[in-house]
């Protein structure tokens, strides 16, 4: 109407003639308009967001029972991307108070990323944090049904609230299947929404993953024999023939290793595999799989202490729980930030943040006299050797070399060697025989988080604040593989069985896997709400438990990637994580003074026996929980016998 | 808008020489002081994971800073948390106290200790599940009881250090192996040692002995029914008991009724200690009193534990054919089960009983001068029973209590402090009930149970003559003959005397005397009958100010 009316008085003016007016009226008519528009966007801009929010929001609460929880989900990048959307206009104030007002809704859900996202004040820090960008940059993926989805559009269109249309047009892309909403349980996939992930961790995890036990491992030679010994008992001559055979295999592996032939292995140990899994075919075995690094042989003597520990394995399970050798680290003075412990139990180490790695052998503190005494015998020569006495009084021993706190330690399989990390970025070999320390690898532009050996030695990983998590050999000061992708620090790292693997935990709450030989990033878990601090995986190599900073452990299938059933487990940070040798137990440690074990197996029946549908609502079952004294659980670990071991600082003053 | 209000920009840039800074400048600086803010914090956090800590320390925001290639900010590191202290007159201004320190102070001063070193130090946090009740484990509660099956057969055998994985072994630390032996060594051959004592002590407080305590109630119930003619081990294993229930580590519930037997042996067994002159009435009243705390502490866990027990000592006492010394032990052990056990069990059986007992405490009738001797203290017993019942009973009625200020009630009460020397030396051998009751309660064998003045004569001599031992005790009995007199015609015109006063506040008195006595008729009941069973000597279980308004 007002433009036709408009048109008819331009018309009017020029038919007449009346140019200046026109241009007058012309003016007048441009400065009114744009004045409008600017005060009318600024203004109501703000509140338009704060509203068309609102709104959303109350609706959505106050929707169907069976739908809300979907619609829910809308919410929250909804409300991340009007705040930014705010900001990015430059309405701080109305930003801030926006933020503040519907923050509570997602705390439960999403703190970390609000305290994280609170801090945005400029349209410039939009451009430089990380997780801004990440939001601005991709688009979120929700799953609706059909019908939520059509109550989305028609409340959007009946509303006519432009401000969330645009938002939602935007940042969302919402994927619609038809039939019911799916339940609440599946919530969990929702909860960590950054950018595409959530296709990528699909279509990551659709990649084949050989999660088996290793072909000719010690375990499987032993279950070999086994089996033979007993055929050969049914024979009668049982004694000669197992001799026999073990002189066999010895003298297969000297050629092995003399040889060094890979595939003339391969061949024979396939064979040896093939029997095993058509002889104890009815006890579900984990798939064998061949090794795609280059492993190291352990010697013979090694090997026969293997098995020796193998033989006397104690079984446990829920009802047969294990015993716990506590080692309590005295007079920290704060300052023990990691340990670790051997695989006998023998020696025990720990990490600094005076840069200083510390060594206890346990065995030799059982007899304190035996430091002292020759310093005794060496009176005379005291004043020579003072150094050197005193070096002997220490009931440790002590490795500096870092120039940073030390924040992991871990030890070779055979306890010669350790490794540490540090925040001075680089990692540091350790001989335990002299030591001394043999190889600095430097390669990390940030402080080293951890560094763990392989199961087989001779392989170690790291994880660093630089995002990335690196493979390395022993014998090279340059890393093998750079595994990048996480968005954010690498904060553990820990080895599948099979070495084929590492699985790593990070800052931006998921944990990845990453092939060893290629690189790439194998499988992604997303789920955890908050920093992943401690990972292992079960000895069968399918499962894998991580615990997170909240205290939260989830337990994933590595064949699926889905996860199994997340525990509120303790009520701080989970520190550690352990699996008992035969798979049946994990044990956890945490900042809250407490060593709970948990039963995997049951949890694990429960999964098999309902696979076909959506699985995670098993829960894992607390067997037992163990407290401590005022001392927080820094290290766990089943010896081969099944004895768990763990580390902690006695906290002094709480 | 920021949480960092311009102010403080202007305040930080007056600090480092910027006098003059443009408002705008601090607006738009402080939205980004608090962005870089954040970031640090974040940072710092990650550091402080790593170090497997839960509390954020200055050496954590230095990381952080290093992190971003930052200098650190030197002079705050310390172990401690910082404190803040509030400006005076401003409500949100803090500061850090900062000491000024005098280089003189810091040199003369001595030099501090040197820290001690780290050390480690192993120990059992769990064996096979269960955590052991060591000084490192924090204590717990209240323990799971072992299945039964694990823990009497083995004995101290069993007690291997854990390479035994049997799983239903129990499994015994060396240490307290040695512990275990250690005291049954003590208590079999040095009971009377300070060492002993030391023990008991130890046994009472210490919060590892849970493991041990099947063991001891095993080692207890063995050593009793072997060594019952063994007093000493007797009393030492009923203290080791005793420890055992008063330390509060231990959950012994699951114990009890493998205790209970020996205890209840060591109250009511036949003979206890092969000589006549061992004093087994001091076990039983030890022993009595254990079962007694047993029941006070444990009676709602186990709510049959008390009837069970009553049950038990119930047909020990109302046996006649059980030997006085059960039946001393059955009286001593509900008796200290309290007074309404006393009232409801022993009172209405107490007559027949007396019948039972007389003839056994009369000379002429029991020849036999141990026999008799254990009848005067059933006796005794008996009285203390039904004297404490009886106490009891007019505590509940304080209004009773309140002693009129009358002048004849006061000069009753000179004459009753005549007799106070008597009156305690009967009091005390009363109650610890180690002799028979003095002679003067002797008269009833007469039967005159109501005439005190009128069986005076025959008690004196009758007891003089049976009672040799405690000829002493009354002498003075003449002397209270007058009082005893007044006593007895006070108790048994009560009301009478109450209602003849002519003084009004005794009137007022009465009243509530009356009432009180209609409430609770059953307790002057009991008062007149344990008064005919008892004679006088029941008196001196009711307080001095009760003592007033019976006479």
């Amino acid at each position: 109407m007002e433009e036709e009316v408009e048109k008819a008085v331009f018309a009017y003016l020029r038919k007449k003639g009346f140019r200046l007016t026109e241009i007058a009226l012309q003016e007048e008519q441009t400065r009114l308009s744009s004045d409008a528009s600017s005060l009318s966007r600024s203004e109501s801009d703000a509140a338009k967001y704060y509203d068309g929010y609102g709104k959303l929001r109350s609706w959505a609460y106050n929707s169907l029972d069976s739908y809300r929880h979907e619609l829910l989900r809308v919410l929250y990048p909804v409300f991340i991307h009007c705040f930014m959307d705010l900001v990015a206009q430059g309405h701080m104030q109305e930003a801030r108070t926006f933020f503040q007002t519907f923050r509570e809704d997602h705390e439960m859900m999403h703190l970390r990323d609000l305290q994280t996202l609170e801090g945005i004040l400029s349209p410039s820090h939009l451009e430089e944090m990380e997780l801004a960008r990440l939001w601005r940059q991709n688009k979120v993926k929700i799953r609706l049904c059909q019908y939520s989805y059509e109550l989305l559009v028609q409340y959007l269109h009946k509303t006519q609230s432009l401000a969330m249309l645009g938002v939602i047009n935007e940042h969302i892309n919402f994927e619609v299947y038809p039939g019911q909403p799916a339940s609440m349980s599946d919530d969990s996939e929702a909860v960590s929404l950054i950018g595409t992930s959530q296709d990528l961790a699909r279509e990551i995890n659709q990649k084949e993953l050989h999660w088996g036990l290793l072909e000719d491992s010690v375990e499987e030679r032993m279950e070999k024999t086994l089996s033979e010994s007993d055929k050969t008992e049914v024979d009668g001559n049982k004694e000669a023939d197992t001799e026999d055979n073990n002189k066999k295999k010895t003298d297969g592996n000297k050629h092995s290793t003399a040889v060094n032939n890979k595939k003339k292995k391969d061949k024979v140990v396939g064979a040896t595999g093939k029997t095993i899994r058509s002889e104890s075919s009815m006890v579900s075995v984990p798939p064998r799989v061949k090794p795609e690094l280059t492993l190291p042989q352990f010697p013979p003597e090694v090997e026969q202490s293997i098995l020796e520990d193998l033989r006397n394995r104690v079984q446990l399970n829920s009802l047969a729980l294990p015993s716990v050798s506590f080692y309590t680290f005295l007079n920290t003075h704060n300052g023990l930030n990691c340990s670790t412990i051997s695989h006998d139990g023998s020696l025990v180490a720990g990490g600094f943040s005076d840069s200083s790695v510390k060594i206890w052998d346990m065995a030799k503190i059982g007899q304190p006299g035996r430091a002292s005494n020759p310093q005794g015998e060496n009176g005379s020569m005291q004043g020579m050797h003072s150094l050197a006495s005193d070096e002997a009084k220490r009931p440790y021993s002590l490795l500096q070399g870092h120039s940073g706190p030390v924040y992991s330690v871990s030890f070779s399989p055979f306890a010669d060697f350790l490794l540490s990390s540090s925040s001075d970025n680089t990692i540091r070999l350790w001989s335990t025989r002299l030591n001394a320390n043999l190889v600095s690898y430097k390669g990390h532009n940030f402080p080293v988080w951890d560094a763990q050996f392989s199961p087989m030695g001779h392989y170690f990983a790291t994880a660093s604040h630089d995002r990335t998590a690196r493979l390395w050999s022993v014998e090279r000061i340059q890393p093998l593989r750079v595994m990048a992708g996480h968005l954010s620090d690498v904060d553990c790292v820990q080895w599948h069985p099979n070495c084929n693997y590492i699985a790593t935990g990070s800052s931006d709450k998921t944990v990845r896997l990453w092939d060893v030989q290629t690189g790439n990033c194998a499988r992604l878990f997303i789920g955890h709400r908050s920093m992943v601090l401690s990972l292992a995986i079960s000895p069968d190599g399918r499962f894998m438990a991580s615990g997170d900073e909240d205290g939260t452990i989830m337990l994933w299938d590595l064949s699926t990637g889905r996860s199994v059933s997340p525990i509120i487990g303790h009520s701080s940070c989970v520190w550690t994580l352990a699996f008992s040798c035969e798979g049946t137990l994990l044990a956890s440690g945490s900042a809250d003074c407490m060593v709970k074990l948990w039963d995997i197996t049951s949890s694990m029946k429960a999964l098999k026996t309902d696979d076909s549908k959506s699985g995670p609502a098993s829960r894992l079952r607390l067997l037992k929980a163990l407290p401590t004294k005022s001392t927080p659980v820094y290290t766990l670990r089943f010896s081969r016998r099944n004895l768990l071991f763990a580390a902690g600082a006695l906290s002094a003053g709480s | 808008m920021s949480i960092v209000p311009k102010e403080t920009i202007e305040v930080i840039a007056q600090s480092i020489g910027i006098p003059n800074l443009s408002p705008d400048v601090a607006l738009a600086l402080a939205p980004d002081v608090e962005y870089r803010l954040r970031e640090i914090t974040q940072e710092a956090i990650k550091c402080m994971r790593h170090t497997k800590r839960t509390v954020l320390t200055a050496d954590d925001v230095d990381s952080a800073l290093n992190l971003r290639n930052l200098e650190p900010i030197y002079g705050f590191a310390s172990s401690d948390p910082l404190k803040f202290k509030r400006a005076i007159g401003h409500k949100d201004l803090f500061y850090l106290d900062d000491r000024e320190v005098d280089f003189k102070e810091v040199i003369d001063a001595p030099l501090p200790k040197a820290p001690l070193d780290t050390a480690v130090v192993t120990h059992w946090l769990a064996i096979e599940g269960v955590q052991p009740a060591i000084p490192e484990n924090p204590p717990i509660e209240a323990i799971v009881a072992p299945p039964d099956g694990k823990k009497m057969d083995h004995g101290k055998d069993d007690s291997l250090p854990i390479d035994l994985k049997l799983p239903i072994k129990h499994v015994l630390s060396r240490e307290l192996q040695m512990y275990f032996d250690k005291i049954g060594e003590l208590i079999l051959g040095r009971a009377d040692t300070p060492l002993f004592k030391d023990a008991l002590l130890s046994l009472a407080k210490d919060s590892g002995l849970h493991p041990l305590v099947p063991y001891f109630s095993y080692f207890i119930a063995d050593e009793v029914s072997r060594n019952l003619n063994n007093l000493p081990i007797l009393f030492a294993l009923m203290r080791v008991v005793k420890s055992l229930l008063s330390n509060p580590h231990i959950h012994i519930e699951p114990y009890l009724h493998q205790m209970m037997p020996s205890i209840i042996t060591c109250l009511v067994a036949k003979r206890v200690g092969h000589q006549i002159s061992d004093n087994h009435w001091a076990i039983r009243d030890f022993a009595s009193k254990i079962v007694a705390s047993i029941c006070r502490r444990y009676g709602h866990v186990y709510h049959n534990l008390q009837s069970r027990l009553t049950k038990t000592l119930i047909h020990a006492f109302l046996d006649p054919s059980k030997a006085l010394t059960q039946h001393y032990g059955a009286i001593q052990g509900l008796s200290a089960l309290g007074p309404s056990v006393v009232r409801l069990l022993i009172l209405p059986n107490l007559e027949t009983y007396m019948q039972l007992l007389d003839p056994e405490m009369q000379l002429d009738k029991q020849k036999n001068e141990l026999k008799r001797k254990e009848a005067w203290r059933v006796y005794g017993s008996l009285l203390l029973a039904g004297g404490s019942c009886l106490y009891d009973r007019l505590r509940l009625f304080p209004g009773l209590l309140s002693p009129p200020d009358i002048l004849p009630w006061k000069t009753n009460k000179k004459i009753a402090l005549t007799n106070l020397p008597n009156n305690k030396r009967k009091a005390s051998s009363r109650l610890t009930a180690h002799q028979p009751p003095t002679k003067k309660l002797a008269v009833d064998p007469t039967g005159t149970n109501s005439q005190f003045p009128s069986t005076d004569g025959p008690a004196t001599s009758s007891s003089s003559g049976s009672n040799p031992n405690h000829h002493h005790s009354h002498n003075s009995s003449n002397n209270n003959s007058s009082s005893t007199g007044n006593i007895t015609n006070a108790n048994a015109n009560i009301n009478n005397v109450s209602g003849s006063g002519a003084h009004g506040q005794r009137v007022a008195v009465s009243n509530v005397l009356r009432q009180a006595w209609k409430e609770d008729l059953d307790a002057g009941h009991l008062l007149s009958s344990l008064h005919g069973l008892f004679g006088e000597g029941i008196f001196s279980f009711i307080q001095p100010a009760e003592m007033h308004c019976f006479i």
